[in-house]
């Protein structure tokens, strides 16, 4: 059983960085807000299904709805708001203004969701959401449990096609046409707002469906559930997949997931000190980071070129690592240098 | 009294903390072009380590300011030479995720020494003066007279010394100045030791005049400190203390008015207004140009 749970909470966590992928390694936008949606995504998941609050619990709308209903209006929600953020996030601010301005947004809605009690119930949060449609089913705590783990991963399989689809479609190629040089796409007649923003919104309806499973699988959600720090343990694992590359960031978020899970489990922890072990591990995610993004900062699986790249423009293949080695073994010019611009200019620089 | 003048002067406090801590800030982005969002853990280090050796010198706020700025000091230069340094000739937002991963490590170390508690130190908070229309703490007028102290001199130090000429050289172009002879790397460096010792001082005053802190004192001020350089302009020192004023009387009046949980979500309203509207500062004529960094 806590192999289903931590297998659920890794293709869960997958779904999410697919979605913040095609903001990050696409478009190539930092964007510090995306937990936001999920966080939002799970909350209008509860208030929309697990009915009227009873005092002195206090939270919006307080509906009846089944989940499979509950969780399309939230995503709905979620688009909405990453519309709104979108909007002014991406019209003119690039890089680092675009950072700060999604941290900025995110910090605001984490505290205005923390102390305004009749939205959400502030900092005690929302809860209720047990196994929903277990007796419908006929299904068992564990089978139930085993259930929604096939779900969490045939969505997760389902969200992998359309991804990768999407990002072999024309749509996939003008975004990162968009991200490569805003202008020279702007001059051969790329929207680049209008790109950028449906990029945007598309992941953010994959982290709004995420907040739904995500309030299903935790039965409870409180702001200390979507610290901003969460976030990077996201970011760390497309870093180390491979920006841009689907199979990458997937494979990324099952090893960093896992293998942190497992280590954790493994670390000294005094009992006199509950929170060493935690804090011991998101060290480790921070030099994770760090380290990767100085020494390899396109991952362990490089973003494939689209089909239109594949060939250089004589029709020549373009070289590979084997060609690459034996140019360099040679010790003729250096492939290095233009090798990691362009291994840079795909990391998104 | 006038509940409007008491407003005026806690706002003064706080936007006193907010011009060192958005000093030091600015600093760092005129000479490295990079957004650090580690910054706010210089301010963390510094409360914390005058925490630590506070026995050792009887309690003397003074010892504890001072030693705060060292402590800010070796982590400016730990983290230029350890960091920044290392991705030179990266994008911004490459060095910027690296620092946040900085942050995240810093925090945690802090949580794995003292615990995730909140601390407190045992200075004594001193009694109530009434100065002009203003009613003031003891602590309070030392923060506004040493912020104000630091301001002018690190203005002397811009303008009148071969340091503060090498620096503005620098962050006007690194290359240029590497090329005029000026040693770049050696002066990035010194400001960066400078920016994290005004950080160090900047987070032991923000932590005395709360009077407990944990180890997100400073990240949770990071988006202040942030929205006040904004304000002012991204590595413009001097308009910075313009902006720290405005956003720290800002907040506080607008959290006085509403209530005080909802400060900083004036402060980051106030934030992306100023991204939509003004992202060159407020004391600059309006660009229409997308904004880069």
């Amino acid at each position: 059983m806590y192999w289903v749970s931590v297998f659920t909470e890794a293709g869960i966590f997958a779904i999410l960085a697919l979605g913040l992928d095609m903001v990050w390694g696409w478009s190539g936008d930092f964007d510090l807000a995306f937990y936001g949606y999920l966080a939002i995504g799970s909350y209008m998941t509860f208030v929309l299904s697990i009915g009227k609050p009873t005092p002195p619990v206090e939270y919006i709308i307080g509906w009846h709805l089944p989940v499979l209903i509950a969780i399309p209006l939230a995503v709905v929600v979620v688009v909405g708001l990453a519309a709104v953020v979108g909007a002014i996030a991406l019209r003119n601010l690039r890089g680092i203004y675009f950072a700060v301005t999604t941290l900025g947004a995110v910090s605001a809605l984490y505290l205005l969701v923390e102390n305004y009690t009749p939205l959400f119930d502030g900092y005690n949060g929302v809860y209720g959401l047990i196994n929903p449609g277990q007796s419908a089913l006929n299904l068992t705590y564990n089978g139930y449990r085993i259930f929604f783990l096939v779900i969490v991963l045939v969505l997760l399989f389902l969200s992998y096609l359309l991804v990768q689809r999407l990002s072999r479609s024309p749509f996939g190629r003008m975004v990162r046409s968009v991200r490569e040089d805003e202008r020279a796409a702007a001059a051969y007649g790329r929207q680049v707002f209008f790109t950028k923003y449906r990029a945007y919104l598309f992941g953010a309806a994959l982290a709004g469906l995420t907040g739904g499973l995500f309030a299903i699988f935790i039965s409870a959600f409180n702001p200390s559930a979507w610290t901003p720090q969460e976030l990077l343990l996201i970011y760390a694992a497309i870093l180390i997949g491979g920006r841009g590359n689907p199979r990458g960031v997937i494979l990324g978020v099952f090893v960093v997931y896992i293998g942190f899970i497992e280590l954790t489990r493994y670390l000294p922890s005094p009992a006199s000190r509950p929170d060493f072990g935690p804090a011991l591990r998101q060290v480790l995610i921070g030099l994770l980071i760090i380290l990767m993004l100085r020494f390899r900062p396109e991952g362990v699986f490089r973003e494939r070129p689209g089909l239109d790249t594949e060939r250089g423009p004589a029709g020549r293949p373009r070289p590979g690592w084997v060609e690459a080695l034996a140019t360099a073994a040679k010790g003729t010019a250096v492939p290095p240098a233009s090798q990691r611009a362009a291994a840079r200019r795909r990391a998104g620089e | 009294m006038n509940t409007f003048l008491v407003t005026v002067g806690v706002g003064l406090a706080t936007a006193a903390i907010l011009a060192l801590s958005a000093l030091a800030f600015t600093l760092e982005y005129a000479v490295s072009r990079i957004a650090n969002f580690a910054h706010g853990e210089f301010l963390t280090i510094g409360a914390y380590v005058a925490y630590s050796t506070q026995a050792i010198f009887h309690q003397n706020v003074a010892a504890a300011a001072v030693i705060a700025a060292v402590a800010g000091a070796v982590s400016g230069l730990l983290l230029n030479v350890l960091v920044i340094e290392q991705f030179r000739g990266r994008s911004a937002i490459t060095v910027l995720i690296a620092t946040l991963g900085v942050a995240l490590i810093v925090q945690n170390v802090l949580t794995m020494i003292y615990g995730a508690a909140n601390v407190s130190y045992s200075f004594a908070q001193g009694s109530l003066h009434h100065v002009g229309p203003f009613l003031w703490t003891t602590s309070d007028i030392e923060v506004i007279l040493s912020a104000l102290a630091i301001a002018g001199l690190s203005y002397l130090l811009l303008q009148r010394t071969r340091f503060g000429k090498a620096i503005r050289a620098v962050s006007q172009d690194r290359a240029l100045a590497q090329v005029s002879g000026i040693p770049a790397r050696r002066i990035v460096m010194g400001t960066w030791i400078l920016a994290g010792a005004v950080a160090g001082f900047a987070g032991f005053a923000l932590a005395a005049t709360i009077g407990t802190f944990g180890p997100l004192l400073g990240f949770n001020f990071l988006l202040l400190t942030i929205t006040a350089t904004v304000a002012g302009g991204l590595g413009r020192p001097y308009a910075t203390l313009g902006g720290a004023l405005i956003v720290g009387l800002a907040i506080q009046i607008a959290g006085t008015y509403t209530s005080s949980a909802y400060e900083l979500v004036f402060a980051f309203l106030l934030l992306v207004l100023l991204m939509l509207f003004r992202p060159n500062g407020v004391f600059v004529q309006r660009s229409s140009v997308t904004v880069r960094a």
